[in-house]
């Protein structure tokens, strides 16, 4: 599922970036950062939409970097159990497939041939939440689940 | 009691004898049944042996005749009446090889025995007193043997395997047993043929199921017979019979243990093989219970109903109580809670559940529940991707992310290691006594199981490495797979190690992910996350401005053996010898630093100093003893600071904002760390690096204005103020690396080589960075005078006399003098202005006098005993001998205080 949602973070920037363009130097290192990660509690980051605030920066001591609290809007997507997706088939092997929905991937048990670079639409059944990872496991055993393109057929 | 007494009245007229005996005996017998009526604990323990009592000792004899030698002890003891002082002797069905006697003495004990063949009474042991008691205590062993229960054979071919009870005969104490059997069937067909067959087997056939038809076409008769009692029909072979593939055996109860047996998952496959029907299972599974943990049930717990009426009913535990677990069903229209005994219960999870493993072979893995087959769940397990198969009774619900067992010893799954052959390879799987180790042949994924002790260590240093494109390679840069058999894959560098890279690609479900391969059949891609990179990429751009050979191209190649001396002796500058050593990574092959690794600091015709990379201090080895091939593994950031360092002061500076801004690569480190680790790291060995003002047109790729520049020279006063208000750097104080490093490429520059004279005062940019070298001696306790036009080396003199270290040359000590492609001795007679020395040749110094420059002679390293000068430091000038050396230091006895001072070798020289 996706949420929009306001996020902060310290940001450390070299003084190298102060002037003018510092805002725009904090925010593009602030994507650079943030987005494509992924935190077990929010999930992926998909985009940052934009800047609620920045914060005073401090400067750090023998570095001569500041720290600046940023709060930001961003997008991200987290699977929940239950939830049903499509994905693309990214690896089959003898004991079912791997799928992935974007950045997550999921893994489905002993299916009936499906093939690699399909797509299919699965429901989410487990989610293992790591600090930097999510991964699934789904199944595509109810109504409506299973292979939605075949590129083969296609 | 008071009733007692009367049956004595009634015997009153017996004479005395007669009443003295039956009191004996009444008296005897009443203490007995006083105790029988109840009796308390407290009256135990007072039947308990004390030091009082007859001691019992444990005798050894013949193997087999324990009951035969109690028997003999009796009889002796009914023939030779009380002469014999033992007391009694027991023999033990359960203990082989000994008696027990029970006596006072240890002489009585010997004398008893005493011509008996069947005991050894050379050793007569004393069985403590409070272990008397179990010696005679009998255990009682309620071994509950019923059809079906698992149990395991004792002695035999089947020895230690697993069997399952079909009959029990509790009063010939036998049980029928269902087995995998272990028949040779050539061997049982030439023993039914009557061939010869050989008497001891040297192997053990492997379980396998009897297959009739085979038999048969090794002409061994199979008979079918039908059981008489059981109706059952059995394949009879040679006396052997078998059903349905199985060996079906009538076993002494004895010959079995059905105690703790617990059958693991391999071994119920296999009997579940034949008969696939459910029940078999469920039956198995009752054994499985009788031998589950106590409190195995915990409140909360999903469970599932296996037996009986309620037979699929799901609920949660409420309740355990001894053997009754109170459930809340999940059905509606039941009662709120239900008794269920423990053993009809079964845990239950449903896909999609992660759970933990908690016992059994498995143990400690975690994963998602993909499958549940009855009490067999299928998980997914979360390190290696792969399937486990196991009981639903050995794990528990948990959110808890473990890679099950990741460690034995010192390794840990994914780490780098060295193995016996000297193969190397990433562990990619941590079994119970052992690893799987991928191997690091790049030819093909080769893996082998590797027992602890076949490691040899673990590698965990950094090595840098090219890629086909002769970009740099470090660990956790994501590369691409050009060739071979994972073409095409991508994934992060985990390990480098001699050319060959492991990389991880999480698609990669074979070995853990991991891949190996050459370094040279992959590509970079995207930059590289080493933040030496940088400074790797702006050499080749200005490499025109540069002197070719500081980056080393490949691995240094010289002459090993002779030191590389340069026909121009001025140009070498105020350093020892520069050649294309200096700067690189080596290994010290031998010697007491045998294994190090450090950096070439400094070289002096015959040894070389290096900088260790493990202990912050430099140390003297012999050039013989190194190894310069480490030279590939250098990381590129040492070399470049090396080539740049003392032009771009600022250059290493960079380093940090560079390894900041690519942080999101790493999936494992926060990006913080990652930024606040890389210029602590820098500042240490740089001091340059943290107070250095941003130059912004370094950036814009305007190298002409830095390359020559003297304002960015090293030795000029702005870098100085810079060098000095270094916060936290623990090198300040020890300048030896900074200076030498900064100063380093100096001697190769042009501009250097153009410059007239290298040590002229004009120049003193490149001077006061080499204060390590032997051309110059400021302040020489010999009396030196500095002259006006050293000025420039002014400032530094005071701190090279007093604690930098670094050999001088002083007047009187011995040297090898390099001249004419000779090697002479000499004394050094006087030291010159400019460094060089006046030396007369000779042991003893009496030869001719002539003028060598530093570079062309070389301290005489002293021996124990010698007589030494002290070269540097602040007992330089100072005499003594060396009465020891300890590593690189030496021991040495002042002449004048008779002090002993522990100094560097390198700092003491031999006198004549």
């Amino acid at each position: 599922m996706f949420f929009h949602i306001v996020l902060e973070r310290n940001m450390q920037l070299h003084p190298r970036h102060f002037g003018r363009n510092l805002r725009e130097n904090l925010v593009s290192k602030l994507m650079k950062d943030v987005e494509g990660t992924c935190s077990g509690r929010h999930g992926f980051v998909v985009a940052i939409t934009g800047i609620e605030n920045v914060g005073k920066g401090l400067i750090r001591d023998g570095t001569g970097f500041v720290t600046f609290p940023v709060k930001y809007q961003c997008v991200v997507f987290r699977p929940f159990k239950g939830e049903i997706l499509e994905a693309a088939v990214t690896m089959v092997n003898k004991m079912g497939f791997f799928a992935e929905a974007g950045p997550v991937q999921i893994f489905v048990s002993n299916h009936v041939k499906i093939q690699k670079d399909s797509e299919v639409r699965l429901k989410i059944i487990g989610t293992r939440v790591d600090a930097t990872e999510i991964f699934c496991i789904g199944t595509i055993k109810d109504d409506f689940l299973g292979v939605i393109n075949d590129p083969t057929t296609a | 009691m008071h009733r007692r007494p009367l049956p004595l009245r009634e015997d009153e007229q017996e004479d005395v004898e007669a009443l003295e005996r039956s009191i004996q005996a009444r008296y005897a017998r009443s203490s007995h049944t006083e105790y029988d009526e109840e009796t308390t604990d407290v009256e135990q323990q007072a039947l308990l042996p004390s030091v009082r009592d007859p001691k019992l000792w444990m005798v050894k004899c013949a193997i087999g005749h324990e009951r035969e030698t109690a028997v003999c002890l009796m009889q002796k003891c009914i023939d030779k009446g009380s002469e014999l002082q033992i007391r009694s002797v027991i023999a033990l069905d359960h203990l082989k090889n000994y008696i027990y006697i029970e006596a006072d003495k240890e002489a009585h004990v010997r004398e008893a025995v005493k011509g008996l063949r069947t005991i050894f009474a050379a050793k007569i042991m004393l069985v403590p007193i409070r272990e008397t008691t179990d010696v005679l205590s009998v255990e009682s062993k309620a071994v509950d043997l019923s059809r079906d229960t698992w149990v395991r054979m004792k002695i035999g071919t089947y020895k230690g395997d697993l069997a399952q009870v079909v009959d029990v005969d509790n009063v010939r104490q036998r049980v029928t047993v269902k087995l995998i059997p272990r028949i040779d069937l050539q061997a049982l067909a030439n023993k039914l043929e009557g061939r010869e067959v050989a008497k001891k087997k040297a192997f053990v056939p492997p379980p396998r199921f009897m297959n009739v038809d085979e038999a048969r076409e090794l002409h061994i008769r199979v008979e079918r017979r039908r059981n008489s009692i059981t109706g059952d029909y059995f394949e009879n072979i040679g006396g052997l019979l078998f059903k349905d593939g199985f060996l079906y055996k009538t076993v002494s109860m004895k010959s079995i243990s059905a105690q703790n047996i617990k059958p693991t998952f391999d071994e119920l496959e296999k009997f579940r093989t034949p008969s696939n029907d459910g029940e078999g299972e469920m039956v198995g599974l009752s054994t499985l219970f009788a031998n589950r943990k106590k409190n195995h049930f915990l409140k909360g717990d999903a469970v599932i109903v296996v037996k009986g009426d309620l037979k699929n009913l799901k609920g949660w535990v409420e309740k355990v109580e001894e053997e009754n677990v109170y459930i809340r069903p999940e059905m509606k229209g039941l009662p709120k809670t239900l008794a269920v005994n423990e053993k009809e219960l079964c845990k239950y999870f449903e896909p999609g559940n992660h759970v933990k493993v908690v016992s059994g072979t498995k143990e400690g893995a975690t994963g998602m529940v993909v499958k549940v087959e009855q009490h067999v769940l299928i998980i997914l397990s979360d390190t290696t991707k792969e399937h486990i198969r196991v009981f639903a009774d050995d794990v528990v619900e948990s959110s808890e992310v473990t890679t099950g067992v990741t460690k034995i010893g010192d390794y840990e799954l994914h780490d780098l290691v060295l193995l016996d052959n000297n193969s190397f390879g990433v562990i990619i799987r941590v079994e119970s006594e052992a690893f799987q180790v991928l191997k690091g042949v790049p030819e093909r994924p080769e893996v082998s199981l590797v027992k602890l002790r076949e490691i040899k260590c673990k590698l965990d240093k950094k090595f840098n490495v090219q890629d086909r494109y002769r970009n740099p390679v470090s660990v956790k840069d994501v590369v691409r797979i050009l060739e071979g058999h994972c073409k095409g894959k991508q994934g992060p560098v985990e390990h480098i190690y001699k050319g060959v890279l492991f990389v991880y690609d999480r698609h990669h479900l074979e070995h853990a992910g991991f891949i190996c391969v050459k370094a040279d059949s992959c590509c970079i891609v995207g930059g590289s996350r080493s933040n030496g990179n940088r400074n790797g990429d702006s050499f080749s751009r200005f490499g025109s401005f540069k002197t070719p050979p500081r980056v080393p191209p490949s691995p240094r190649r010289f002459a090993r053996g002779g030191p590389p001396f340069d026909s121009n002796g001025r140009h070498r500058g105020g350093r020892g010898g520069h050649d294309a050593l200096i700067g690189t990574t080596v290994k010290i092959r031998q010697g007491p630093f045998k294994g190090y690794r450090g950096r070439v600091v400094d070289i002096k015709g015959q040894s070389v100093r290096v900088e260790l990379e493990s202990q912050m201090k430099v140390v003297t080895v012999d050039r013989n003893f190194i190894s310069d091939n480490v030279v590939i593994s250098t990381p590129t950031r040492d070399t470049s600071r090396y080539g740049m360092g003392s032009e771009t002061p600022m250059h290493p500076s960079r380093t940090p904002l560079h390894s900041y801004m690519t942080p999101v690569r790493d999936p494992g480190a926060t990006p913080i760390h990652d930024g606040m680790r890389t210029p602590m790291h820098d500042r240490a060995w740089n001091p340059y690096a943290p107070m250095s003002p941003p130059r912004n047109n370094w950036e814009e790729g305007n190298p002409a204005s830095w390359g020559t520049s003297p304002q960015y020279q090293p030795g000029s006063p702005p870098s100085r103020a810079y060098e000095a208000p270094t916060p936290g750097s623990g090198w300040a104080s020890t300048p030896g690396g900074n200076y030498s490093e900064a100063g380093t490429p100096r001697d190769s520059n042009l501009a250097y080589a153009n410059a007239p004279s290298p040590y002229m005062p004009s120049t003193p940019s490149g001077q006061p960075m080499t204060p390590s070298s032997g051309s110059y001696i400021p302040g020489t306790p010999g009396g030196q005078p500095m002259t006006p036009g050293t000025g420039g080396l002014d400032i530094m003199s005071p701190v090279i006399g007093a604690d930098n270290e670094g050999p001088w040359f002083m007047s009187d000590i011995l040297v090898n003098v390099h001249k004419s492609g000779g090697e002479t001795l000499g004394i050094i007679q006087e030291v010159l202005q400019d460094g060089s020395c006046k030396v007369g040749l000779g042991s003893n110094g009496s030869g001719d006098t002539i003028i060598v420059m530093p570079s062309e002679m070389e301290i005489v390293p002293p021996r124990k005993s010698d007589k030494i000068k002290i070269m540097g430091g602040s007992l330089r000038g100072v005499t003594g001998k060396l009465i020891g050396v300890d590593g690189t230091d030496g021991i040495v006895r002042i002449d004048d205080s008779l002090d002993v001072k522990i100094l560097d070798l390198v700092m003491l020289a031999k006198l004549p």
